[in-house]
């Protein structure tokens, strides 16, 4: 039998690994898919506690629907976040971290 | 004509106006400008007379729109940022259009009025899925904007830092939502509220979704210690964004703090006690960390991030207090009343970066060497708009500090008052030395600038003189209702 713990354990090892992603990676592109990553286990997290809060019998749509909004508002993101890398990558011909450390102090 | 048909009306223009850049190639910048100033304007008018009562909004907005006294300021503070913002893009042509040759700058000018309904929807929110479309509203046009001079390698390398810490705040935020609901079954305020009263509550998972929750928004008001990404994008992004990051996304995850720790720590909260220390002590970390390396600046916009992170440590602080309510304000309103002071100041001193940059020049101290020179009146305005951000008494700034200085006081936290003084004392030093050299150095070739900046000029330097020797206005604003000021 699947539990609530089960997929709350899950989703916290997803959403570590995102951060550890990206906090260890040096690749802006796959530092963009580890955030994605802890996105997806925010919205696994999400998804889960809504399914086992049972009111008459069903789960509690209205707050599942936020869920939507995360994936669409991921999607925008990317949308704009690869547009930006993109940029990047046409004006320093490198998408990794040492690109864009030009401003410090 | 109720607050919600001119958020509608604000995203219509805005919108429009992208269509109207992308179909229409005759359109010149300045009447893109124009079209976009106006709308800005008119839905400021058509904001004060406006039916602010919560009765006069649509029936179907009512379930997750409010109205309170804080909404209200946090709109009308929206419009006037926005209106500020568009105005330094009108006044940085030269530097937009040196990193998009060609362009007609469009998105700079439809943009920020979708950010400002963004910001004026987040004001209302009473549930943290609103909060949360609407904060990501405003994040992702932010990314567009700070990475809009994508020619210069500083604006591009402000923009992919941005685009990263922030979707990694928007993940640490969604996570935090999520928890909170898991612990409290519930997305509304009120609700959480309620069943954080009760007793029963497992307390260390509701911390645990607290402290994310207030670690997603510590990134968007740039406080200690996700504050790391400030100092670089406010550096490489265009002026007017800068100014826009620094005020406008500010208040906006400042409204959205206010709500939650209102939540949080309302009354019999079994997690209260832990989220005020939290606020304290990040609070006073904020300052410190804001203060002290500013000290070592000599870039002006540099400087200004610094002093943006400190000020988020002000606000943070007067957050922490939220049980007094002095001068008939509360914990809140005194955060509100101190962004409502550090609003002219800021964009007083991005207009002046502006024109210098106008003129030719850089941001470090030396290009403002001899200022008094060159132009005596802007000299003045840069001297009352950074002895305002350290606090000089009868500026606004000064007002701002000692309602959240007395807060503290009050209630006796002496640790959070004493990190507040010593960012205060610091702030004398690293505000003022820029205009020692501004009345110093070489004088140059006389500086020009032209009638409406000098318009613009007087009524911000006027708005800091009147909230800094006549606060009550501002203040009347704010005022608690005695009902909600004894809860």
């Amino acid at each position: 039998m699947i539990t609530l713990s089960h997929y709350l354990i899950v989703s916290a090892l997803l959403f570590a690994l995102g951060l550890a992603g990206v906090v260890a990676r040096r690749n802006i592109l796959i530092i963009y898919m580890c955030l994605e990553m802890m996105l997806s286990a925010a919205s696994l997290t999400l998804v889960a506690f809504t399914r086992f809060h049972v009111t008459d019998g069903l789960p509690d749509f209205a707050a599942q629907s936020l869920v939507f909004f995360t994936i669409t508002v991921a999607a925008a993101e990317v949308a704009v976040g690869l547009a930006i890398i993109v940029a990047l990558y046409r004006a320093k011909q490198s998408v990794e971290t040492e690109a864009v450390t030009k401003l410090q102090g | 004509m109720s607050v919600f048909s001119i958020e509608i009306l604000l995203v219509v223009l805005g919108v429009g106006l992208l269509l109207l850049e992308a179909l229409v190639p005759s359109l010149t910048r300045r009447a893109l400008a124009s079209i976009s100033l106006g709308g800005a304007a008119l839905a400021l008018v058509l904001f004060f007379f406006a039916d602010k009562s919560a009765a006069a909004l649509p029936a179907f907005a009512q379930p997750f729109h409010q109205l309170d006294t804080l909404a209200v300021f946090y709109k009308g503070f929206a419009l006037v940022i926005t209106l500020a913002v568009l105005w330094l893009t009108v006044e940085s042509r030269a530097y937009l259009e040196r990193y998009t040759p060609g362009g007609r700058h469009g998105e700079m000018f439809s943009l920020p009025l979708i950010v400002c309904a963004g910001m004026m929807w987040m004001a209302s929110a009473k549930d943290l899925i609103t909060v949360f479309v609407c904060l990501e509203l405003v994040t992702v046009s932010f990314y567009v904007l700070v990475a809009f001079a994508r020619k210069s390698s500083f604006a591009l390398e402000a923009g992919v830092k941005y685009l990263i810490l922030g979707a990694l705040s928007t993940g640490v935020l969604v996570y935090g939502i999520a928890w909170t609901y898991g612990v409290t079954d519930s997305m509304s305020f009120e609700g959480i509220a309620e069943a954080l009263a009760a007793p029963a509550t497992a307390k260390n998972a509701a911390l645990l979704g607290a402290a994310f929750l207030l670690a997603g928004l510590g990134f968007k008001v740039a406080a200690a210690p996700f504050h790391i990404w400030v100092p670089d994008v406010y550096q490489g992004a265009p002026n007017p964004v800068t100014a826009f990051l620094s005020v406008g996304s500010k208040a906006a995850g400042f409204i959205v703090l206010t709500r939650v720790v209102d939540a949080f720590m309302a009354k019999g909260s079994v997690i209260a006690s832990e989220v005020q220390a939290l606020l304290l002590i990040g609070g006073a970390l904020t300052v410190l960390l804001g203060s002290l390396p500013a000290i070592f600046q000599t870039n002006l916009k540099r400087l200004l991030a610094y002093s943006s992170i400190s000020h988020a440590g002000y606000l943070l602080l007067a957050l922490g207090c939220a049980q007094t309510a002095r001068f008939d304000l509360d914990g809140s309103s005194v955060a509100a009343f101190y962004l409502g002071t550090y609003l002219p100041m800021t964009v007083l001193g991005f207009l002046i970066l502006t024109v210098v940059r106008q003129a030719g020049l850089g941001d470090d101290a030396q290009d403002f060497a001899g200022l008094a020179k060159k132009n005596p009146f802007l000299a003045f305005a840069a001297t009352l708009g950074f002895a305002s951000l350290a606090g000089i008494p009868l500026t606004a700034g000064f007002m701002g500090k000692l309602f959240v200085f007395l807060g503290l006081v009050e209630n006796a936290h002496w640790f959070a008052l004493s990190c507040a003084v010593i960012g205060a004392a610091a702030g004398f030093y690293y505000y003022l030395r820029p205009v020692l050299v501004m009345f110093t150095g070489e004088s140059g070739p006389a500086l020009k600038i032209a009638a409406p900046t000098r318009a613009v000029l007087v009524l911000l330097a006027g708005a800091i003189l009147v909230i800094g020797v006549f606060p009550k206005p501002l203040q009347g604003v704010l005022k608690v209702p005695v009902a909600s000021a004894t809860k």
